[in-house]
């Protein structure tokens, strides 16, 4: 059986990847990571992360094309699946659910689209 | 010059990353690594470089580094295949495990011994706590170690000291056997009389009884086995035996039987001291002939209550300058202490026997290591095709490398099993050789760990050179037969064997050197004849009849004379000091064996006087009179000793002046290997413990033993027939010399054998290589003596070699050996030539059994098969 919930790093980096796009690989997601939300993290977490995000089928991969500031190396380019999507989405509900009920927070209102 | 990413780091990332990952991971990281270039020092770029290396160490980036996995099948296929091979090859099998298992064994026999000694004591409960008082002796001459005390110590010590010491118990400074009559019957028992504490101090196991019965002088407590010896069945307690025939004891306790390898091992029995002293006498301050020991609190510190005793003698000595310290030597420290002149702890020459016959046992199981190691690396070209075929197959390096090292723990198991029966078979003969009890551990776990951590080890270090050398071969060389065994193989092969033939020659060496010193101080001249003379110790009821004694054996014709003295023929107890030449006020700085001897000392001795005359049976007249041996003369000297007066600062014989009335040479009375003692005789006749009858030389010992015998039963039939002759005891001064010579001969035999036995399979193989070429030469012309030096030649060259590295090992370890003799040998080529010599021999006859019987094969035979 698949492990489907998201943590909370892991949800974050899966927006991250959202974000970027086409330039959607570790160095530029552990850097889009540190510029957010102002923490340091090491490409080598990011990279555990992401590989267990592809595990559970939230994330796929491929090789990209090489660059000159890389040594010519290619980079590996990360995607959301339908799956991550609606697991992000899931994730944003309930919290919104959450947060609704909360009184002290009850009127406050939701820029939500 | 740009900066660049660390090449180490980038090395030990690309060293446990997987594969897959690498060109992503190293690709992230140079990017990174130049975008914070751009922003700080290159030294923080690569500072952080590294750290991002080191974040990669998760579980999902690190490559696989698990050896491929063991299969049940692939195991037992090794083992199949192992065993094969072991059966297809029976000559190279049972040299390979015969040789390993005589390695083992030796191994094993050495290393139960080292723990024996090394358990020495343990058996007390209290090991860690009991101590014995000593002293140190500080003088201009150094400073001297001693266990005697003054008989006051005790008394202080329990008293004064009530905060260090649980119990204090004295014994008698020198035990000795004593005579317990039982039943009309006579034993001569190992026993020691204690203050009543000594059960509580080692902890007796009482059987039966208590550990407080010696607080009454009439008790005694004996020994498991001695209550079995005297009672059988019965019940020992409240029995009562009779002591040196002048005391009753009851016997109120039987403890088990101490272990032999213990202080108090060979007791049969505790009496109390108080029995043979008076109340007061054991508490003087003037007497050293106690020895002390104690059991400290459970809270005392050892150190510190050693140094609050230190001073304790000094009240009491009024007038002696010289500082005389005590100390506490813990029981750990009793079996191994030894110091040198300056009162330092020094390795005892026990330790140094461990030390170097534990250096042994190692060499010869690295002999046996060698062996196996030689004799699978030859053959590689057999084994090379089987690497090929398993490579080619698509076995990976480290299946090929698991099969040898199978092989090679099968072969060091199969060696062991063999050695721990070997050593179970022989271990009652290695007793009764080194006079030990030692067991079999094997309800001790560590033994059972130990052996088969140490196989392992040996496995190892046999099996995992053939085993990388031959997985190395690269499969089409191999399927081809073109392998070629490089240089450095073959000399590595030739070193070994060069090493293994360097340390027999050593042991060989050695083992001459140690009997020819040996046999050297067993000829040296005694200064007395021993042959045919008979020692007894004497008892009260000799002395009351020693006339009727004497006269009576005479009268048989079987003894030609009788003799006394207070001392043994064969020690030198009885030393003194103290005299001075007449006219001179100096001390004479020498201690002389000082003996009283009946007139006919020299008549039954038979020593041999340089000078002057022997004693006369006119006491009166010779009580002033004394006779030196030579080396007294010597020391003192003395131009014309005959004549010459002495002073002696105590009185001997009512006299305090002496004349000298003879020189007799020197009688060696003490150890053969040290200089003679300056001996002293004075002549009394007083009755005195020792006895030595001269037995006449024309009748059978047979018939004179039985006449003697019966004369003791009609004079002094309650004093037990015991004898001993002077020559047997004189031999007992070598016994520890001559076990460590035979067990050189023993070692430095199996060591050769060993080495020989690869040597022997190392030349089968040779030759077997050869056979080829053997034939071609012999169809050409060559004759077997040609052919028998062109194989052997090689071989000894390597033995040549091993000669020359040898003999300066040796004679470097010999001269430190012969160091502690003062009577010795000097060391003589002939004795390295005989070594290297005999080891050449061996080994050329060994190498020569198949090169000539390939020599002499009908070259058809290798030839025809092409």
């Amino acid at each position: 059986m698949k492990e489907t919930k998201l943590g909370d790093f892991e949800e974050t980096l899966l927006l991250i990847v959202g974000i970027l796009e086409d330039e959607a690989y570790a160095f530029k997601i552990a850097e889009e990571f540190e510029n957010q939300l102002n923490r340091s993290v090491s490409i080598g977490a990011v990279h555990s992360t992401l590989s267990r995000l592809g595990d559970k089928g939230f994330l796929i991969s491929e090789m990209g094309k090489p660059t000159a500031e890389r040594g010519g190396r290619r980079k590996r380019i990360y995607e959301i699946t339908g799956a991550g999507q609606r697991a992000l989405k899931d994730s944003r509900d309930i919290k919104l659910s959450l947060w609704s009920q909360f009184p002290a927070f009850a009127d406050l209102k939701f820029n939500v689209g | 010059m740009d900066p660049k990413p660390p090449k180490i780091a980038i090395r030990f990332l690309t060293f446990f990353l997987k594969k897959e990952l690498r060109e992503e991971v190293l690709g992230d990281l140079e990017e990174q690594f130049y975008a914070s270039v751009k922003t700080h020092t290159a030294f923080k770029a690569k500072l952080k470089y590294w750290f991002q290396v080191l974040n990669y160490l998760r579980p999902f980036a690190i490559k696989n580094f698990k050896s491929p996995e063991i299969y049940p099948a692939m195991f037992s296929h090794n083992i199949k295949i192992s065993y094969r091979t072991l059966i297809r090859n029976k000559f190279f099998s049972l040299i390979n495990i015969g040789g390993l298992a005589l390695g083992m064994t030796v191994t094993i026999f050495i290393a139960l011994w080292i723990y024996d000694e090394y358990s020495y004591n343990t058996n007390h409960r209290h090991y860690d706590r009991i101590v014995q008082v000593m002293r140190k002796d500080i003088s201009d001459n150094g400073i001297q170690v001693s266990s005697s005390q003054t008989g006051g110590l005790g008394v202080e010590l329990e008293e004064k000291f009530p905060h260090y010491f649980e119990h204090v118990a004295m014994t008698f400074y020198r035990p000795a056997p004593q005579l317990l009559l039982f039943d009309d019957k006579h034993y001569r028992e190992m026993g020691y009389f204690f203050q009543k504490d000594i059960p509580h101090i080692l902890t007796l196991n009482m059987q039966k009884g208590t550990r407080s019965v010696l607080e009454n002088p009439g008790s005694i407590i004996i020994s498991e086995s001695l209550a079995g010896k005297l009672f059988n069945e019965e019940n020992p307690m409240g029995r009562t035996i009779s002591l040196n025939s002048s005391a009753d004891l009851i016997i109120q306790g039987v403890f088990e039987d101490l272990p032999e390898n213990s202080t108090f091992g060979d007791a049969d029995f505790f009496g109390s001291m108080a029995l043979l002293y008076n109340e007061d006498r054991p508490y003087v301050w003037n007497n050293y002939n106690m020895k002390v020991f104690a059991l400290l609190n459970e809270n005392a510190d050892p150190e510190a209550a050693s140094l609050a005793i230190k001073d304790v003698l000094k009240p009491y000595r009024d007038g002696d300058d010289n500082p005389r310290e005590l100390f506490l030597l813990p029981m750990k420290d009793w079996h191994f202490y030894a110091t040198n002149q300056l009162g330092e702890q020094v390795t005892s020459k026990l330790v140094q026997f461990i030390r170097l016959y534990g250096a042994i046992g190692i060499f010869i199981l690295l002999i046996a290591c060698i062996n196996f190691m030689n004799l699978n690396t030859s053959r590689f070209q057999t084994r090379g095709k089987e690497v090929g075929i398993r490579k080619a197959i698509g076995s990976l390096r480290s299946e090929v490398v698991g099969q040898y090292l199978t092989e090679s723990f099968l072969y060091a198991f199969g060696a062991l099993i063999i050695s721990l029966s070997l050593v179970y078979f022989l271990l009652p003969l290695f007793n009764s050789f080194t006079a030990k009890e030692i067991s079999f551990q094997w309800r001790n776990p560590a033994f059972w760990l130990i052996s088969f951590g140490f196989s392992s080890i040996v496995a190892l270090l046999a099996g995992s050179y053939p085993a990388l050398f031959l997985s190395s071969f690269r499969p089409v060389q191999a399927l081809k037969g073109r392998l070629r065994q490089g240089k450095k193989n073959e000399r590595l092969r030739q070193g070994l064997v060069v090493f293994q033939f360097a340390i027999s020659i050593v042991l060989i060496i050695g083992t001459i050197t140690i009997n020819e010193q040996i046999q050297h101080a067993k000829n040296r001249s005694t200064g007395y004849q021993k042959e045919g003379l008979i020692t007894m110790t004497g008892s009260q009821s000799v002395y009351q009849n020693f006339d009727v004694l004497k006269s009576e054996l005479k009268n048989t014709g079987a003894v030609e004379e009788v003799a006394l003295s207070n001392y043994p023929l064969t020690n030198t107890l009885g030393n003194n000091g103290g005299f001075r030449l007449s006219g001179s006020s100096d001390e004479i700085p020498i201690t002389f064996n000082t003996i009283y001897v009946s007139p006919e000392y020299g008549k039954v001795t038979k020593f041999e006087l340089i000078a002057g005359r022997d004693f006369s049976r006119d006491l009166e007249a010779e009580s002033a009179n004394i006779i030196l041996s030579e080396s007294a003369i010597q020391a003192m000297g003395l131009e014309n000793p005959i004549g010459k007066q002495l002073s002696s600062s105590s009185e001997r014989n009512g006299h305090t002046t002496f004349t000298i009335i003879g020189v007799v040479k020197d009688m060696i009375k003490g150890s053969p290997f040290e200089e003679p003692m300056p001996l002293m005789l004075f002549s009394t006749t007083d009755p005195m413990s020792h006895m030595f009858l001269r037995v006449n030389p024309e009748v059978s010992l047979g018939i004179v033993l039985s006449k003697i015998e019966e004369v003791f039963e009609e004079v002094v039939p309650e004093h037990p027939f015991e004898y001993a002759f002077a020559d047997d005891q004189y031999l007992t001064k070598f016994k520890a010399e001559e076990q460590t010579g035979t067990l050189a001969t023993l070692f430095s035999g199996l060591a050769i054998l060993i080495s020989c036995l690869g040597l022997f399979g190392l030349s089968a193989f040779m030759v077997a290589q050869r056979v080829k070429e053997i034939g071609i030469r012999k169809a050409l012309g060559a004759s077997v003596t040609n052919l028998w030096i062109l194989l052997s030649k090689d071989f000894g060259i390597l033995i040549t070699l091993a000669c020359l590295v040898s003999m300066p090992i040796a004679s470097y370890m010999m001269n430190i050996w012969l160091q502690d003799y003062e009577y010795r040998i000097q060391i003589y080529w002939w004795i390295y030539a005989t070594g290297a010599f005999a080891c050449l021999l061996v080994t050329m006859l060994t190498v020569s059994y198949h090169s000539i019987k390939a020599s002499m094969a009908n070259p058809v035979d290798s030839l025809k098969t092409e």
